[in-house]
């Protein structure tokens, strides 16, 4: 066979073979619709993709519909399938993905979208919608990214807009029924799902734009066909469908451990971040139902870390009942826990006590800012008391590394905001000395790890102007002179990749035709230092003829049409733009559970501790 | 109870061949946790289970029957861990025998392999095993020598389906990979790149008798 003779010439052959425990093994043959589930990114980091797993799960749950993996090959992988005419297959059976009746694929990320187009094209699947007939499979798109998926628009048939877990299922149950029905055609089927809430299908709208090249506006085609497509959210997360076991891959992979989601949207509405708007309404599960599914997949994988995920897991509200109720059998199974997104305002000893990967090694906390003006900006709501006192537990605690995470080049920054994180890496330094339970004899290392802004859709910065390269530069350049102390470590972020996912993050559908470019160009693994080229982006762009400028460096109106008005979050535009205007003042605005701030999300629904009924 | 020695008679087979010998032994301690059994752990600065294995299988080689040691501190049946075992392995690492050693690792003298997709005749295994077959390796300092396998090829068979067996070096120092012998094979008949299969069969001691 021709691919076993391959795989004896690539790096770990094993990202390729599939054939793992906890895999889902089902008769093909007796399937009424297959799905292949594509990770635009390697088979390790996306075997590490909690979402995946869910949806494996939860797809795989209908008896009658296979759900297998794929992942991006790598490029020496790539070279051999290329040369010996061997199209992109699903791992559990192998079989070309051009055969599915779905190719579904996450995009978790700006810049792995020209993976996405090279897998479509290493499946030998047309790359432009319209140039596929019925023969090829639904190419549907969804995850963080698909709330703004224009600039691949051209390419997808469909988007799935917020959480799958239900919507996905619902749509391969459309398709089933009207194939026994014998009514399907793929033109019928898309416009009968665009009647269901979550699904979003590009060609059935009609975009035109201002003479200044700003969106005009987004018109559906037919009057069926909603003017606004409203995100899916999982009401009841703990009804929500959640693995009992994970397929245990034989290489090593960026997580091998047990990953739980506790809960899903974020109380604090950092103006930057496009997570803490997608994801809202906050929706906790119960810890009886994170503990027992802990111990569920803990039985069926044997792995001993336990991750907890979450986007700030102290905001949790029961956070010390269910490290009770894992810490009665973890520790005696030697199960080791892990809280990754800790906030400094809520970090405790208890806390630092109970979780044992900070025993091991540093602690990291994001102050993202280095002036108390700009983290109300920010709204982020943290004081430099408290990210000391924070660190100083972790001095206390036996800890000598600590890593603060900072964003540079938000909206009002100043060369003072700057001047601040400098000194804020001093005043850590100087917290540890301060702290007679210190590790004595050692040094401290404080690491400052430095971002670049990005402004996201569905923030409250989605309007702002990214800076420039050379702002950019300068800004970390004058930080890096400001930085003498040895104890102090300084790293930052590539401006150039910063920028290109700041231009596909607010881009519109004429972006297409850059990432064809791209693609022409053999453009791929772009989130992949030693993959990513800014020449070639910047000779995309030109091939297409459009500036990047115009999406990553522009203020946008805050009257200006976007184009991602036509998807509706639960988090109003109305809400973002109040918080645009009180970031202008520097004025905050206290989090969900001390106050509501009106978002909108509550129109929602679902089970959520603080909204207001709608 | 007393840690007690446990040997596990595997097969590795079908996708696994792509699967390494460190990636196995990464694999094993999760699926060990999950079919319960009472493992051993070490009693250092950082515990971890008692795993040892006979020999490393190399890439691309199957196998009918490899060997790993594990200690086990409950009483279970070996009946029972064979059980546990197969229901935590996939169909490809299928556990065939459960049983206390007797004899030691330390004792494997040769292995028997089979090896397919290599055409050969009688006369040209004959030709090779006639006189001395030379390989080329590489040393640990990066420069090239040439050295004779013959002394650790113990016997080659061609069976009448065109499956070459044969028996190889397996002791410690002595060890032959048995990919440098089907290359040498493939080589004296004039194949470069040989697209062979190769699976490890049995293993045997000094004196002859198969090593269980």
């Amino acid at each position: 066979m021709e691919l076993s003779r391959i795989l004896k010439k690539v790096l770990k052959p094993g990202r390729y073979t599939g054939g793992e425990y906890g895999q889902i093994i089902k008769d093909k043959t007796k399937m009424a619709a297959r799905f292949a589930f594509c990770f635009p990114d390697s088979y390790e980091i996306g075997m590490s993709n909690l979402g995946m797993r869910i949806l494996y799960h939860a797809i795989n749950l209908m008896p009658d519909v296979y759900c297998e993996r794929v992942f991006s090959p790598l490029p020496d992988m790539e070279a051999q399938m290329r040369e010996n005419k061997l199209p992109l297959f699903a791992l559990e059976t192998l079989d070309p993905v051009k055969e599915f009746d779905f190719m579904g694929i996450t995009l978790q990320y700006e810049l792995c979208y020209t993976n996405v187009l090279s897998m479509l094209e290493l499946a030998e699947i047309p790359l432009y919608a319209r140039d596929r007939d019925e023969s090829f499979p639904i190419i549907v798109g969804g995850g963080p990214c698909a709330y703004n998926a224009e600039p691949l628009a051209d390419f997808f048939d469909v988007f799935s807009i917020g959480e799958g877990e239900e919507a996905l299922p619902e749509m391969i149950r459309l398709y089933i029924d009207m194939k026994k029905s014998g009514s399907y055609s793929k033109e019928k089927f898309l416009r009968e799902l665009s009647h269901i809430e979550g699904f979003y299908v590009p060609s059935l709208y009609e975009v035109s734009y201002n003479s200044d090249g700003t969106v005009k506006a987004y018109a559906p085609k037919y009057p069926d066909v909603p003017s606004v497509v409203r995100k899916r959210i999982i009401k009841d997360m703990d009804k929500a469908p959640f693995p009992d076991k994970f397929v245990m891959p034989y290489i090593e992979t960026v997580h091998d451990r047990i990953t739980e989601e506790v809960y899903r949207g974020c109380i604090r509405g950092c103006r930057f971040c496009q997570a803490g708007m997608i994801y809202r309404p906050i929706r906790e599960k119960s810890p009886d139902v994170v503990n027992s599914q802990v111990k569920c997949i803990y039985e069926n994988t044997g792995y001993d870390e336990v991750s907890l995920l979450s986007l700030s897991i102290s905001d949790y509200t029961r956070l010390s009942e269910l490290t009770e109720k894992l810490l009665t059998w973890t520790d005696g199974e030697k199960v080791n826990l892990s809280l990754p997104s800790l906030r400094a305002d809520t970090f405790s000893k208890e806390l630092m006590d109970r979780i044992s990967s900070v025993r091991q090694s540093g602690l990291t906390f994001a102050p993202e800012a280095g002036t108390p003006r700009l983290r109300d900006a920010i709204n982020k709501n943290v004081t430099e008391e408290e990210i000391l006192r924070a660190c100083s537990l972790a001095f206390g605690g036996g800890k000598t590394n600590v890593k603060l995470y900072f964003i540079m080049g938000l909206p009002t920054e100043t060369y003072e905001d700057i001047d601040g994180i400098s000194a804020m890496g001093s005043a850590v330094v100087n917290e540890f000395y301060k702290n007679p339970n210190r590790v004595k004899g050692r040094h401290p290392q404080v690491t400052l790890s430095c971002a670049c802004f990005i402004p996201k859709p569905f923030t409250a910065f989605q309007w702002d102007a990214q800076d420039s390269l050379e702002a950019l530069n300068e800004k970390q350049q004058y930080l890096r002179g400001k930085i003498s102390d040895k104890r102090v470590k300084y790293n930052y972020h590539g401006v150039k990749s910063s920028r290109i996912e700041a231009a596909l993050a607010r881009g519109d559908r004429r972006l297409s035709a850059v990432l064809y470019e791209a693609r022409k160009l053999g453009m791929e693994f772009d989130a992949w230092d030693e993959h990513f080229s800014y020449e070639k982006w910047e000779q995309a762009f030109k091939n297409a003829g459009i500036d990047m400028g115009f999406y990553a460096n522009r203020a946008m109106g805050l009257d200006e049409v976007l184009p991602w008005d036509i998807i509706d979050i639960g988090v109003t535009k109305e809400f973002l733009k109040r918080e645009y205007k009180k970031s202008r003042e520097s004025l905050s605005t206290p989090n969900c559970r001390e106050k509501c701030a009106g978002c909108g999300a509550n129109r929602m629904g679902g089970v959520t501790p603080w909204c207001p009924k709608a | 109870m007393v840690p007690e020695s446990i040997r596990i008679m595997f097969q590795k087979t079908g996708r696994l061949r792509y699967i390494s010998h460190l990636d196995l032994c990464r694999t094993m301690q999760p699926a060990m946790i999950r079919a319960r059994i009472p493992l051993w752990y070490t009693e250092g600065f950082n515990p971890h289970p008692k795993m040892v294995f006979a020999q490393p299988l190399p890439l691309f080689v199957t196998s009918k029957c490899e060997f790993l040691d594990i200690k086990i501190v409950e009483d279970v049946s070996c009946e029972e861990i064979k059980r546990r075992l197969r229901e935590a392995f996939t169909d490809e690492l299928y556990v065939t025998d459960v049983y206390k050693p007797t004899d030691k690792f330390t004792e494997i003298a040769y292995a028997e392999y089979e090896i397919s997709g290599i055409a050969v005749t009688a006369q040209d295994v004959k030709g090779l095993l006639s006189g001395s077959i030379e390989v080329k390796k590489r040393t640990k300092s990066g420069a090239e020598k040439v050295i004779d396998i013959r002394p650790q090829v113990r016997s080659v068979t061609l069976r009448p389906d065109g499956v070459i067996e044969c028996v190889l070096s397996a002791s410690g120092s002595e060890y032959l990979n048995p990919d440098i012998f089907a290359k040498a094979l493939a080589a004296s008949v004039g194949i470069e790149e040989p697209d062979c299969d190769i699976t490890r069969i049995k293993w045997y001691k000094a004196d002859g008798n198969v090593f269980k």
